[in-house]
């Protein structure tokens, strides 16, 4: 019955701290870059409207802090969420190196009630500086990663040129749907999940 | 690939842990004694009546991290025990998600958490939570008000628990909220009235023998726990009137300070259904204690918002909030060289800093003049120092600061490759300089020198306190101090003062700002129980909506005079060097019947306290937090947990000594 109404997806984005998370959401949702964003402290969204086929949904998008000594705010913020983006700058290795960290804890703080299929979408950001010259992490290395953690879809963007991110998250919204369950329950107050499966996505994306 | 020690490497120790190492052994060692002691008198007649895998414990420090364990139930000579063992680390292979860093630390947690033998006779009340999204946990609520941290039970079976407890000891559910089951619910009316009171002496009135040898490790916790609620007992009496002194010269303070930390942070959310729980039943029974206490307040007709009874000059929550908050005194202009001078006697001292603190209170202090004035407030400058000391001071000071600058200056790119820790802080430290403050011409555009200043500050800063090195949020406030001081050096010291004070924001395991956000619960549910009740219900509890707030003295909220002019006000602790938490309750205050209108939900809201930035009436608010302090008084001192930031420096050795020890 409640097919017509509007549902919310909530997406997180995480990784490291400067990787250009506040970048991407702010470009994907306001179509701008500034360099005069500050760094995050604690938590903040946009929202979106995005429309599939006939449906229109609210993208919620959080932005946390990516210091490694605020991460345990994140409880707070990661519960419920439908889609965790990944994000490393492909001009600093350790930013790929705690892809795997920030994985694993969006999993145990989120505790997403099917870990294993829980969608993630992995962004290699910055691709732009010194016109690729600079990139420590090889977009092979990149996807090879993602494959072995279920198939992770991959994008490489620049937040500062508008690159890929319109595509990323449009895949990051397809795949945020596809946790919710069939019949719409209207977000987000008493949806009931104490033991049961809520998230039953068909594997992979296919976008 | 070491994993986890690169894990490790990328962020800054957490020293508040290795500190604890010490302590955390010797609880062991007295929870092992205490165990065997147990096991052998235990006799034979025990059997287990229920166990459960994978009940895991969150140590709010690394909310990431779990401990997980196993939680029995054993019968013993007709007498219920409620035991949880954490799993060893070998067999941390049943904690699936296969996190190993930080092992040392969760070592030690597991040992702190360890919960042994516990009479059910010594439980008051058992709250269960399964939440919509999540996994469910209870909390254990003794007698003795004391709580054990949330045990979350990851493979389910809280109701099975509930369902063998009951067969075992008598335990009914409270008639307000069923998720609420009281054991034991016959105890005196008197602890109870006690009970409902603050939260430092809900702890205090605990019953110490009946958790003898029964809480193994936590025991110590708590021991320390009750001195302090002691203390607080204490504070509120009314010939009490220096508080804050008091509560920094406890030599009990010291043994105490890191395990209650970093206890009550484990238990902050078990705190909150402790209160909760005892002024349900509290309000329910309507004590004689209470009633006769509201027959003194005719107005405070609706009783399940006025808690605060005992206290001879609570002031009623219900008729402050009718009045409009215009008790704070007119602001001043601010102080300007004319009236500054007069402070100053012929060779430069200040005779009179508590009329000075009094009047930048009132009024700030004019641009001009922040850059000598400021330096008393940080403590950077003794009040009684002359003109010539400070001079000298500076040379000092100067020379001192540039020995600690060398030590990172002279790293070579080759000594850099081999150092990581370092390599990340300075990356980290510029990504952050050149994402602070840009908008203001001072900062703004490419190469900018005073970017640098702030760079080498902060790498500096972080070799002077390596322990607690950077962490984002320091470069804000910095920013304004440079801004003012101009002077590198001048501005690193100031700058180490502020730290001495907001230091704990930044620790890793967060200590400060959860001891923060919980007075403000606390303070919040004081001055405006609708508002509190509201979070309650939002369950907004968590008060994360306040979070850059705090950490960074609403550094981003106000423009950036504006943040200067706050600062001094906070800084010369008139009132109360909590008065930053006042400030938090007024605005919430300001727009409590938005929230609360609009029926705001925790995302709603946190976007909307994110939104204000820019649009909150400084002296307004200044006003209201000024009113509130002084309606709160003693009872607003009583909400703040003792070495909640700010706290005052002591004269001679520092608050947090073991950032200090081994400045490199
Ligand atoms: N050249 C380039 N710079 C970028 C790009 N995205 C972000 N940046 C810059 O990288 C820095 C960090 O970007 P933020 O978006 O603030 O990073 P963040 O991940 O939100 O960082 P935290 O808030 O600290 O966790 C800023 O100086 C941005 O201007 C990009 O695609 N290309
Ligand atoms: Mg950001």
């Amino acid at each position: 019955m409640a097919s017509r109404r509007r549902m919310l997806l909530k997406v997180i984005i995480l990784g490291d701290s400067g990787v250009g998370k506040t970048s991407l959401m702010n470009q994907y949702v306001n179509r701008k870059f500034s360099n005069q964003y500050k760094a995050t402290i604690g938590a903040d969204f946009l929202t979106k409207e995005v429309q599939f086929e006939d449906r229109l949904f609210t993208l919620q998008i959080w932005d946390t802090a990516g210091q490694e000594r605020f991460q345990s705010l994140g409880v707070a913020f990661y519960r419920g969420a439908d889609c965790c983006v990944l994000v490393y700058d492909v001009n600093v290795a350790k930013s790929f190196d705690n892809l795997n960290n920030w994985r694993e804890e969006f999993l145990v703080q989120a505790s997403p009630s099917d870990p294993e299929n829980f969608p993630f979408v992995v962004l290699g950001n910055k691709v732009d500086v010194e016109g690729g010259n600079s990139r420590v992490v090889s977009e092979k290395k990149a996807k090879a990663w993602c494959a072995s953690k279920g198939n992770i879809p991959y994008f490489e963007t620049s937040a500062k040129e508008g690159i890929n991110v319109e595509a990323a998250f449009q895949c990051i919204a397809q795949n945020a749907l596809k946790t919710e369950p069939e019949e719409e329950i209207y977000f987000p107050d008493t949806i009931d999940v104490a033991g049961s499966g809520r998230h039953q996505r068909s594997s992979g994306c296919e976008c | 690939m070491q994993e986890a020690d690169l894990h490790d490497l990328s962020d800054d120790p957490d020293y508040a842990a290795s500190q604890q190492q010490a302590l955390g052994r010797s609880l062991y060692r007295s929870d092992s004694a205490k165990s065997t002691e147990m096991d052998s008198g235990g006799g034979g007649g025990s059997e287990t009546v229920y166990v459960k895998d994978n009940v895991a414990i969150h140590p709010t420090q690394y909310a990431s991290e779990r401990i997980s364990g196993r939680l029995l139930l054993v019968k013993r000579d007709s007498s219920l025990f409620m035991t949880w063992i954490p799993y060893k680390l070998s067999v941390g292979g049943t904690d699936s998600t296969g996190r190993s860093s930080n092992a040392g630390i969760l070592e030690k947690d597991r040992k702190l958490y360890t919960i042994k033998d516990v009479p059910l006779a010594d439980v008051h009340s058992i709250r269960r939570h399964t939440p919509t999204l999540g996994w469910q946990y209870i909390i254990v609520v003794l007698s003795s008000g004391l709580a054990f941290p949330p045990l979350y039970f990851y493979n389910g079976g809280v109701r099975e628990f509930l369902a063998t407890l009951k067969q075992h000891v008598f335990i009914v559910r409270s008639a307000d909220d069923a998720n609420v089951f009281l054991a034991n619910d016959f105890q005196d009316p008197l602890q109870k009235s006690l009970s409902s009171l603050e939260l430092p002496r809900v702890v205090s009135v605990a019953n110490g023998a009946t958790l003898h040898g029964s809480v193994g490790a936590l025991s110590s916790v708590e021991n320390s726990e009750r001195r302090n609620g002691d203390m607080q007992i204490a504070t509120s009496s009314s010939e009490y009137s220096g508080r804050n002194k008091h509560k920094l010269h406890d030599p009990a303070r010291d043994i105490s300070i890191q395990v209650l930390e970093k206890f009550s942070l484990v238990t902050k959310f078990a705190r909150e259904t402790t209160s909760h729980l005892f002024r349900e039943n509290h309000n329910n029974d309507s004590s004689i204690h209470e009633r006769k206490q509201l027959d003194h307040k005719p107005s405070s007709a609706s009783t399940d918002t006025q808690k605060i009874s005992s206290a001879p000059v609570a002031p009623d929550p219900l008729e402050f909030d009718k009045l409009p908050l215009i008790w704070g005194k007119q602001r001043q202009q601010p102080l300007d060289v004319k009236e500054w001078v007069c402070f100053l006697d012929a060779e430069g001292r200040i005779t009179d800093s508590k009329a000075l603190r009094k009047r930048i209170f009132y009024g700030g202090v004019e641009h001009s003049i922040r850059k000598e004035v400021w330096k008393f407030l940080l403590g950077y400058h003794p009040y009684d120092s002359t003109y010539a000391e400070r001079e000298y001071l500076a040379s000092v000071k100067k020379s001192e600061y540039e020995i600690i600058k060398s030590q990172w200056q002279s790293i070579s790119p080759a000594q850099a490759r081999r150092f990581t820790k370092f390599r990340e802080r300075k990356g980290l430290i510029e990504k952050d300089v050149v994402r602070t403050d840009r908008s203001i011409s001072f900062y703004d555009g490419d190469d900018n020198p005073n970017v640098a200043v702030l760079h080498d500050i902060l790498l500096t800063y972080s070799f002077y306190n390596f322990d607690l090195g950077y962490c984002q949020g320091m470069s804000d406030l910095l920013s304004p101090i440079f801004y003012v001081m101009e002077d590198e050096s001048e501005s690193f010291w100031c700058f180490v003062e502020l730290m001495e004070r907001l230091g704990p924001n930044f620790n890793r395991d967060q200590s400060g700002m959860h001891s923060q956000l919980f007075a403000l619960l606390k303070l919040v549910e004081l001055l405006d129980t609708p508002l509190h009740n509201y979070f309650s219900k939002t369950e907004c509890l968590n008060y994360f909506f306040c979070f850059r707030w705090l950490l960074i003295q609403f550094k981003r909220e106000f423009e950036y005079e504006e943040v200067m002019r706050l600062w001094e006000v906070l800084w010369t602790h008139y009132l109360s060097e909590h008065l930053h938490l006042y400030i938090c309750v007024a605005i919430l205050k300001r727009y409590r019947q938005k929230i609360m209108g609009e029926e705001m939900d925790f995302d709603t809201l946190l976007k909307f306290i994110n939104e204000l930035s820019g649009r909150i009436r400084l002296g307004d608010i200044l006003r209201d937090a000024e009113a509130l302090c002084v309606c709160a008084g003693e009872n607003g001192d009583a909400c703040i947990p003792p070495g909640t930031p700010p706290s005052l420096p002591l004269e001679t050795a520092s608050l947090y000594p073991q950032q200090d020890q081994d400045d490199i």
